[in-house]
């Protein structure tokens, strides 16, 4: 298990705490999504466990042994994949693997198996002779995956691995990092994109000015207290929807949709019911489970970071 | 439209330090250095190269010689018994050696038989247009001796006449460079030069790899696979080593096989001493890796790299004497190229190209530009561990 207690850290010359006191544990085979808006101490958090930042004030153990020394004893046990394509864009696919792979102290027929795999699970194998520089965003992605997988970690840190991609590259790497957690690695992922984090993460920790807002499994952060609905209406104007809706509940607008969080002993049933009789006509509506992304836009209050 | 494209161009180039640098401040310090070191070559100096006399004459013709070589060349050094050593490592200019037949053999009308009476010997890494000047301002003194000479002994002017009487001293007068084996051709001082200031040139070629590894975070990564500084800086630079290795002999071979064939003169490296040349070449090329690896850790931008790097190199070229020879820079400019890396490489690699120069010659300067070398390391090696907080 991974624990993080208290970690408080702060860069040369800043006024505020990149990290304020951060404490969570990762289980071993978990997934954990870590959330937050730019600047909230993620890349801070991130640099901590790979190594390349030391710890200022606070704890950080993995299976009870301080992680300084378990990466001085194998630096290998925890990989990251950065939010940076970090490999050598004029070496080949196969040519960086073989870089990274000796890095990572693997030698002879370990070495060669081990680049074999990593290409093949990140399916590789058509370019391990193409230049890196020439991959495609999605490929470049892959195989900043196939490095981080190269000296088998315990847990891989997956930083926003896929901004730029295309939806395929995205679905590829979402079931790669299932993939990895039903063969038991621990995975933390950061995106910025909640549905990723929903559909792979059992855990989420949402971080925000180098504190934890939240911390807990997916399912417990998205019950809701008070039953609502989210629902898009069409055939009736704002101004004849808002009054409707107030009937049954705090009418909130989201975008384009509405939010009705739903008085005592009214039912989503009845709501939509009275919508119809109104000659509206219901295009979407969900309930019974919160949102990630409106958890999220709560707990950090919406305003604009950079 | 024009307007703002063009004012969006002047605003990228203001907020561009390094590429602003190398537009105004690199013409600004070669006009500077260039102006200075030049300075007495336009503007000839009474003392621009130091000289000893040896007059094994002792008359009154050969102190008139010495007194007007004097005037014009500044006061000679007190001679001292290892001279001819001087010579060779290039810490004299040049001795005048008046032998003990000159002034007779100034009065005679037919030369043919005089034999040789007055030597300059130089130093041989003397460049070809100092020495080929010295040597036809001591036939022009030379020559008015012997005019003043054959006019005052002869009864009649009628009997010194140009027709029948060599008026020129110079079938009197000898010039060679003091060489140690190595005949002295232009390759055989422009090879040294221009080797150093290739081997140098790895600085830009490693600061820009680099910082490119730095900003697209393979080094970072490689620091999370814990690997270590030392293992990074030393797998930077054995390759490098290597290149500069390669360098060096394709350098050599261009003189020795390519130049020929061009119709030049070919580098001789008859007699050369094989221990000393690698001595100094691998303290050039330490010390080239060393500054690339500070610089690299200094400048944040492939831009910075790309600019500072090359503009590093040609300032310590312009100051340490490969553009312009250190002899013919004023004293003070003497003094600063001795503070240039580049400059000990260059002396170390004349005086075994050119001064046949052994191990005992280049130590000196091998040892500078090892000490740099570990500096530049060490610099590097804090900078890289400061960067990576």
């Amino acid at each position: 298990m991974l624990s993080i207690r208290d970690l408080v850290f702060r860069y040369p010359h800043s006024e505020r705490p990149a990290l304020a006191g951060v404490s969570f544990d990762i289980q071993r085979g978990e997934v954990l999504g870590l959330l937050g808006p730019n600047g909230a101490g993620k890349t801070t958090l991130i640099a901590h466990l790979s190594g390349a930042l030391p710890v200022q004030q606070g704890e950080i153990t993995l299976d009870g042994e301080p992680l300084a020394t378990v990466r001085r004893k194998d630096p290998t046990r925890i990989a990251i994949a950065p939010q940076e394509y970090a490999f050598y864009p004029m070496l080949t696919v196969h040519e960086n693997l073989a870089c990274f792979a000796a890095a990572a102290r693997l030698s002879g027929a370990r070495k060669q198996q081990r680049i074999e795999a990593s290409l093949a699970f990140a399916q590789l194998e058509r370019y391990a002779r193409t230049r890196a520089a020439h991959l495609s965003g999605g490929l470049k992605r892959r195989l900043n995956l196939a490095i981080a997988l190269l000296p088998e970690p315990e847990m891989v840190l997956l930083d926003e691995p896929t901004v730029g991609v295309d939806p395929q590259s995205r679905a590829f790497l979402l079931d790669a990092v299932r993939t990895l957690a039903q063969y038991g690695t621990t995975l933390l992922y950061t995106s910025h994109y909640m549905e990723e984090i929903e559909a792979i993460a059992k855990h989420v920790v949402i971080i925000d000015d180098g504190k934890v807002l939240s911390a807990g499994t997916l399912d417990d952060l998205l019950r809701e207290e008070t039953p609502q609905v989210r629902l898009s209406v069409d055939a009736l104007s704002p101004e004849g929807v808002q009054p409707l809706l107030a009937r049954f509940g705090r009418v909130e607008s989201v975008g384009t949709e509405w939010l009705v969080k739903l008085l005592a002993g009214e039912t989503p049933a009845r709501l939509l019911s009275a919508i119809e009789a109104a000659g509206g006509k219901v295009r979407h509506a969900s309930f019974g489970r919160g949102n990630l992304e409106q958890l999220f836009m709560m707990l950090t209050h919406r305003s604009l970071r950079d | 439209m024009l307007l703002a494209l063009m004012k969006k161009e002047l605003l990228a180039l203001s907020r561009d330090l390094h590429g602003l640098a190398a537009l105004f401040l690199m013409p600004t310090l070669f006009i500077i250095i260039m102006s200075l070191a030049l300075k007495e070559v336009y503007n000839p100096p009474v003392k621009s190269i130091s000289y000893v006399v040896e007059d094994r004459d002792g008359t009154e013709l050969s102190h008139a010689l010495l007194s007007q070589w004097q005037e014009r060349h500044g006061k000679p050094q007190e001679q001292s018994s290892d001279w001819r050593q001087q010579l060779r490592n290039g810490s004299l200019g040049y001795a005048l050696i008046i032998e003990p037949g000159f002034t007779l053999a100034l009065f005679e009308q037919n030369l043919a038989e005089q034999g040789i009476q007055l030597r300059l010997l130089t130093d041989p890494g003397m460049e070809s247009g100092a020495f080929a000047a010295t040597r036809a301002e001591l036939l022009m003194v030379a020559s008015g001796l012997r005019g003043r000479a054959l006019f005052s002994s002869a009864p009649t002017t009628q009997q010194v006449s140009g027709d029948t009487t060599d008026l020129s001293a110079e079938k009197l007068i000898e010039a060679e460079r003091l060489s140690a084996g190595t005949h002295p051709t232009s390759v055989q001082q422009n090879v040294p030069a221009w080797l150093v200031f290739g081997m140098f040139f790895v600085v830009a070629s490693i600061a820009g790899l680099f910082v490119e590894e730095r900003q697209c975070g393979a080094l970072a990564r490689l620091a999370t696979l814990g690997v270590s500084t030392r293992m990074l800086i030393l797998s930077k630079a054995l390759p490098y080593l290597g290149i500069n290795a390669i360098q060096s002999a394709l350098m050599l071979a261009v003189g020795v096989w390519l130049i020929p064939l061009l119709g030049g003169e070919a580098l001789s490296l008859a007699g050369v001493h094989w221990g000393a040349l690698l001595l100094v070449l691998l303290a050039v090329s330490l010390a080239a890796i060393g500054l690339a690896l500070t610089l690299a850790s200094v400048v944040r931008t492939q831009t910075q790299a790309a600019a500072v790097g090359p503009i590093i190199n040609v300032v310590m070229a312009a100051i340490g004497g490969v553009m312009v020879p250190k002899f013919v820079m004023p004293d003070f400019m003497q003094r600063i190229a001795e503070l240039s890396p580049m400059n000990w490489g260059l002396e170390g690699v004349l005086a075994v190209l050119l001064r046949g120069g052994e191990l005992v010659e280049v130590w000196r300067p091998a040892a500078k530009l090892g000490g740099f070398a570990l500096l530049m390391f060490i610099t590097a090696a804090l900078l890289f561990r400061r960067r990576e907080l």
